[in-house]
């Protein structure tokens, strides 16, 4: 019944996490010796898949055959000994052992009782030469690039002697030389019979690597099409989908002064990667200003440092008319910046905090909520109760712990003491991730009125929707650069180009 | 329901968050519920011990007696305050002469809980605050004895804020584990302390130079006893300090932003910083402060009942006060009134296990005053893990209540 | 280019020049400088010792503007120490001199090591695994216990060091129920593990023996003597005698020791089981990834860890200096000391061998000193915990614990 051309099936997949199906009914099939690109945006179920291959969940429904044997794994121990290996977007590798170490761990060679090293490198050193890594078996994990880190990752896979390769966004993390180099090594183990599933969201690689393609969204399958009939422009539509977009109704900006001033701006993260390779661009009173972009190219480091969380390499920032290029968070707070960051239970909330005591994490120090050292619960209490009926928090009084909120409340809460404290500027990082229809829409049209108010609002999602229906402005963040901005009409399909670095490409 | 993907279990926020998040969550998992629940589970384990090794049930139970009305705690059934007529008044005023550095040294471990850090330091801080007050209590002799007592204390808490936050630097600006510090500070400062009063040591008393043992501190400078007649170690009104501590520790958390702070750090240093809080800073001070809890115990033994210190002096106060003020804290899940009633459960249980067993007719009271050790370990060890508590306490509820969509309720609560 | 800085480019003075070289100059010569003032060389002059160790801290500052900082404060810190040690043993009379310096020195730091290199090792293969083991006090003190106790009821030491081993171990057990699979707070339970080892090794001390001394003709461990060398000689002189009197009569647990260090260390790094092992504390997912059972590996290395401690316990009751008896809580912070070296040893067997040495021999000194006064050997005991403070601190160079040390994993 299985076609002997195909090494995999996985049919009908389905998976549920409490209140949203992250797989529903995917269908995946992947041909001996092809690099299968996966496609779709975040959170489109790519990875649920993926991992449901590997062994790390298990699917409610669905079955999966390889080489035409139904399997059920239970542990990534059973899939990797079925022949499947992974490479993880984070690597699964121990920094301070050697490459040999790290890709023998687990099945190591013996001599006697003693670990082989000789052969273990040995080994390594052979398979790096007949693959081309170009990685030293002795050299740490920590000492060598992310580059060849992963391929130490590949390496594993094949001392495991995998026949189905999966590489969850490859690409993510390495430079363009690192990536083609990747896509060489691709081609000699498609070649050595390997058969390979790329997971990817940019569209220039999986055209410029894949033999077939799937895309994901939402959740199902939308098409499997091979290489030659697919463009970037197709892809990009089956994607993102032709779905109504959430329109919210919005006056014409009445732009005021600048508000915002950001003049080439060079960022790292806390591992010393250049993130933000100077960016300037100004936000006004009364507009909207949006960056798009794919996730990791630089979003979090800049909402970082404009909000003085992160050391600023170089380059100014000026809020409301106070430079503060090398500022504290405080010091951010007072020059007038309000932040929804992204990511709310970790940074926007004290969980274990109540709404009360949540609402005053920027303002506890300052009267009316203290005086000289003094906290005034009663007067916390008593703002938390005009917020929570203002912003309609629902689930609790001031008193309420803020984690047992409902994440759209939870976000609510965020939301109303940052734009309480009449900030200048509003930075809104991913203000609606993983929040039901209504609080999205409440927090859009919130962010409408406030910028009626005066305020100039910088809003950064992954989401183009949300971008394209909020803002009055909008850039394109690819690699730490801004690579495009866009009024006016705007052809989604060209924003959605250049976040995928397809112009870049193009002109290279 | 409204979350993508896996919402963490109540287990795994426990896992990943902070000390001081876990124990938060153990709060509210349990509330007052679980520590009873465990000081009854590390009772009934030490009462299987006893009658295990004395084959009698019967004989354990005395034993329980025996350590009861040892506390003095059966006091209240018949309340009379002379001390030297009823040996229940008197007990009950040891016990809780026993109590005070109790309470504070669990209010030196629980302040640092709160803010994230471990003080197993307790000890050594207390050494200090006790070294403190002996040199100063000797030395200034003659001093209107008001101010005298006052220098005393307000110098040795200073002095042991001070040497606890070294532990608190080192953290903050090297990323030192606590918890390491503070054992290599406890010994520091016992070996100092032993050369201090040691033979040929600067505090070593006058008259007799082969005793390795400190002066008596000047009579000006002790406090008062107000139960119990004067220097036959009646309760000194350091109690009353004690519970003034109490309340500073309860104003100082619930009622400054220092405390709020600290609480914010303690709980979510990301947040913390992302509101605009020093997280260094705080984690310095939190210990200093930690730290002078700590060293206001010592000096109030010092003053109050010990007034000198003599090197290897096995007695309980000088060898494990810090290291009960842990269990003290945990127990009474790192609030005030928690560590109160905590401390005077230890209090009550040493004392009352240590002496009030003296004239024990069941067992030999050397060997019940080890129980103290193994109930204060067991409760240690059942309070330490909060998944076993949770799981307990939520399968009760589980029993009970069975409504329907019980995994999304669950993942909403620990969201 | 000319003249002298062109004469220094040859490659002698280039090696010279090596900030690494410089650096271990500089401790070099401050352990010189306190050597110089104690037999045999015995200079009575305070100047050599002064000279000496200004050399060697110049060396170290020198190193420390040469980026090589670790090594460099290491020089400054031993030349200062040199100085110090070479004022305070030239100012004493050269008699108790004599007496301090002896080889019996050597014999008291390897007899006070001992317990610590187990409880070290121990708390080396817990944390390599990933689980910190803070019991290893309560632990240590159950083997001092039981182990006497097995050696009294069985007869024999043998019987002592299986029921050390085998109450260590269990004790090591219920602890790692508690930090592997219900996940506790590892500092919290290992606090209760120590609390709960001296209630019930007190406890039971008293049930059994009734309060009264453990009869002291219980079998005790043996000590091995070297063929040819004199354990005692009556008017020791020369090498021989010197060695004879070192290492010619030592017990059978420190020979012990020794060889548990190169045994753990051929564990730890060169077999299969110990690649495991540090990945399970490195990294426990990716263990677990490739089918390494993590939780399997950390139970084990904490029983191990718990045999280690309570064989280092049952030193301190069964070895020479303990003859035999129980003391209550008498292992006085001893599994503190071995955390500490392990961690001064930088998670090594050999670096907690050389720390739990040094603890050993500040033990040592402290009690020769006492022929000094008896002050300044007491202070002297602050030393080992001063340098484990620094150590942790990062002056001398960060130590690096396993990344997941401590952190409970959960399967997936």
């Amino acid at each position: 019944m299985a076609d002997d051309d195909l090494v995999l099936e996985m049919r009908g997949i389905r998976k549920e996490f409490p209140g949203v199906v992250a797989n529903d009914d995917v269908s995946f099939e992947v041909r001996r010796g092809e690099v299968h690109a996966l496609l779709g945006e975040n959170g489109a179920g790519k990875s649920t898949l993926m991992n449901i291959l590997y062994g790390l969940y298990r699917p409610d429904g669905g079955e999966i055959r390889l080489n035409g044997k139904a399997v059920s794994f239970s542990s990534a121990r059973e899939a990797i000994q079925a022949g499947i290996g992974m490479v993880h977007q984070h690597f699964m590798l121990i920094p301070v052992m050697t490459v040999a170490e790290n890709v023998v761990l687990g099945t190591e060679p013996r001599n006697g009782v003693l670990l082989d090293e000789a052969q273990a490198a040995r080994r390594v050193a052979e398979m790096a030469k007949t693959f081309k890594f170009a990685v030293d078996p002795e050299a740490l994990v920590q000492d060598i690039s992310v580059g060849q880190q992963q391929r130490v990752e590949i390496m594993k896979a094949l001392y495991r002697n995998a026949d189905v390769l999966i590489l969850d966004e490859p690409t993510a993390v390495l430079t363009p030389q690192e990536a083609s180099d990747l896509f060489e090594i691709l081609q000699t183990l498609q070649r050595e019979g390997l058969s390979i599933i790329f997971i990817s969201h940019k569209l220039n690689e999986v055209l410029e690597i894949a033999d077939r393609i799937t895309v994901l969204r939402r959740g199902k399958t939308i098409e499997t099409v091979p290489r030659a009939g697919a463009t970037e422009a197709s892809l990009a539509r089956a994607m993102v989908g032709r779905d109504v977009l959430l329109r919210v109704d919005k006056p014409v900006a009445q732009v005021g002064d600048v508000l915002l001033e950001v003049e080439d701006l060079h960022v790292s993260d806390d591992r010393g990667l250049e993130k933000v390779r100077g960016v300037s661009f100004d936000v006004r009173a009364g507009e909207i200003v949006g960056i798009a972009g794919v996730d990791g190219n630089g979003q979090t480091e800049l909402i970082d440092a404009l909000t003085g969380l992160q050391k600023i390499d170089s380059g100014k920032v000026v809020i409301g008319g106070t430079q503060l290029s090398h500022a504290t968070a405080k010091a951010a707070l007072d020059a007038g910046i309000g932040h929804i960051p992204e990511d709310r239970q970790r940074r926007g909330l004290v969980l274990e905090f109540s709404i009360a005591e949540n609402i005053a994490l920027h303002d506890y120090a300052k009267p009316p909520t203290a005086r000289s050292g003094w906290l005034f619960p009663g007067r916390m209490v008593q703002r938390a109760k005009t917020l929570i009926s203002e912003f309609d928090v629902r689930g609790g009084g001031p008193l309420t712990r803020a984690g047992g909120l409902s994440g759209g409340n939870q976000q609510k809460l965020v939301a109303a003491r940052e734009i309480d404290r009449d900030p200048k500027v509003l930075i809104a990082a991913q203000p609606t991730r993983g929040l039901d229809v209504g609080a999205i829409e409440y927090l859009h049209r919130r962010l409408v009125t406030e910028r009626d108010e005066g305020r100039a609002i910088l809003l950064v999602s992954l989401e183009l929707e949300e971008i394209l229906s909020l803002s009055d402005r909008i850039l394109v963040l690819y690699e730490g650069k801004i690579v495009g901005e866009h009024t006016g009409e705007i052809s989604e399909e060209a924003i959605g180009l250049e976040m995928l670095g397809g112009k870049e490409t193009a002109a290279a | 329901m409204t979350d993508p993907g896996p919402s963490p279990s109540p287990e795994e926020a426990a896992q990943t968050g902070t000390l001081a998040t876990r124990l938060a969550l153990k709060q509210r998992a349990g509330g007052i519920v679980v520590p009873i629940v465990t000081v009854i589970f590390a009772l009934v384990m030490s009462w299987i011990i006893v009658a295990a090794t004395q084959h009698s049930a019967h004989t354990a139970l005395v034993v329980f007696k025996e350590i009861f009305d040892g506390s003095g705690l059966n006091w209240v059934f018949h309340p009379s305050t002379n001390t030297f007529t009823s040996i229940s008044a008197y007990n009950l005023s040891q016990t809780l002469l026993q109590t005070t550095p109790l309470i504070l040294t669990g209010l030196a471990v629980a302040f640092a809980f709160r803010c994230g850090m471990f003080n197993i330091g307790a000890n050594g801080q207390y050494l200090v605050g006790l070294m403190v007050a002996n040199w100063l209590g000797v030395d200034l002799a003659g001093l209107n004895p008001f101010l005298h007592i006052l220098l005393c204390i307000v110098a040795g808490t200073l002095a042991a804020a001070a040497f606890a936050g070294i532990a608190g630097v080192l953290k903050a600006t090297v990323g030192a584990h606590e918890v390491i510090t503070t054992i290599m500070l406890n010994w520091i400062a016992y070996w100092t302390a032993s050369w201090l009063v040691g033979v040929g040591g600067p505090l070593q008393n006058a008259s007799d130079p082969t005793a390795p043992i400190s002066n008596q501190v000047s009579p000006g400078a002790r406090l008062p006893d107000f139960w119990g007649k004067q220097g036959f170690s009646g309760l000194h009104i350091g109690i009353f300090l004690s519970l003034a501590a109490v309340v500073v520790f309860w104003v100082l958390l619930n009622r400054t932003t220092l405390g709020y702070e600290v609480r914010a750090v303690g709980f979510n240093p990301d947040a913390a910083a992302y509101g605009g809080i020093n997280v260094k800073k705080n984690l310095i001070r939190a210990m200093a402060i930690s730290g002078a809890f700590a060293g206001l115990a010592g000096t109030l033994d010092m003053l109050g009942g010990a007034q000198n210190y003599q090197i290897g002096q096995l007695d309980i106060p000088f060898i494990q006060v810090g290291f009960i003020g842990i269990a003290v804290a945990l127990l009474g899940r790192t609030t005030a009134v928690g560590t109160l009633i905590g401390a005077l459960f230890f209090g009550g249980l040493l004392y009352g296990s240590f002496h009030g067993l003296g004239s024990s007719s069941v067992i030999d009271p050397t060997l019940a005053s080890n129980l103290t050790y193994i109930v204060q370990g067991l409760v240690v060890l059942f309070i330490g893990a909060d998944v076993l508590i949770l799981y307990v306490w939520n399968s009760r509820k589980r029993l009970r209540r069975k409504p329907p969509g019980t995994a999304a309720k669950g993942a909403e609560a620990a969201a | 280019m000319n003249t002298w800085t062109g004469r220094l480019e040859n490659p002698l003075s280039t090696r010279l020049r090596d900030p690494g070289t410089t650096g271990a100059l500089g401790i070099l010569l401050g352990a010189f400088a306190a050597f110089l003032a104690i037999p045999p060389i015995e200079a009575r002059t305070v100047t050599w010792p002064i000279l000496v160790g200004i050399v060697a801290a110049t060396f170290g500052v020198w190193t420390v503007t040469r980026g090589r900082r670790r090594l460099g404060w290491g020089a400054v810190a031993a030349g200062l120490l040199g100085i110090g040690l070479g004022i305070l043993a030239t100012r004493s009379s050269a008699a108790n001199l004599e007496s301090a310096f002896d080889a019996t020195l050597v014999a008291q730091t390897l007899g006070f090591s001992t317990p610590l290199v187990f409880g070290a090792i121990g708390g080396m293969f817990s944390e390599r695994s990933g689980v910190v083991n803070i019991g290893l006090e309560g632990m240590m003190l159950m083997g001092a216990f039981w182990g006497v106790y097995g050696a009294d009821k069985g007869g024999t030491w043998i019987v002592g060091l299986l029921v050390a081993a085998g109450v260590g171990g269990l004790v090591a057990l219920v602890y790692a129920f508690f930090a592997i699979h219900l996940r506790a707070d590892q500092i919290v339970g290992g606090t209760a593990i120590n609390f709960l080892a001296v209630g019930i090794t007190g406890y039971f001390f008293i049930q059994l023996y009734n309060n009264n001394p453990i009869p002291n003709d219980v079998s005790l461990l043996p000590n091995l003597h070297v063929p040819g060398l004199p354990a005692n000689p009556s008017n020791p002189h020369g090498f021989v005698d010197f060695l004879g009197q070192s290492i010619g009569d030592l017990s059978v647990l420190t020979w012990a020791a020794l060889v548990l260090v190169f045994v753990a260390y051929l564990v730890v790094f060169k077999t299969p089981i110990g690649l495991r092992i540090r990945a399970c504390g490195e990294h426990p997912r990716a263990a677990d990834t490739v089918g390494i059972n993590v939780y399997a590996i950390r139970y084990g290395c904490v029983v191990l860890s718990g045999v280690l401690a309570a064989l280092g316990g049952i030193y301190l009751s069964e070895g020479p200096q303990g003859n035999g008896t129980f003391i209550f809580n008498m292992t006085n912070g001893r599994g503190f000391i071995a955390l500490a070296a392990m961690i001064f040893g930088n998670w090594r067997p050999a670096g907690a061998a050389a720390a739990a040495l040094l603890f050993g021999f500040s033990s040592a000194l402290a009690l020769k000193l006492q022929v000094y006064s008896s002050s300044a050997g007491t202070l002297f005991q602050i030393l080992p915990y001063v340098l484990t403070l620094i150590a942790v601190a990062g002056v001398i160079g960060r130590t690096i614990a396993p990344a997941a040390d401590g952190k409970p994993y959960a399967k997936q």
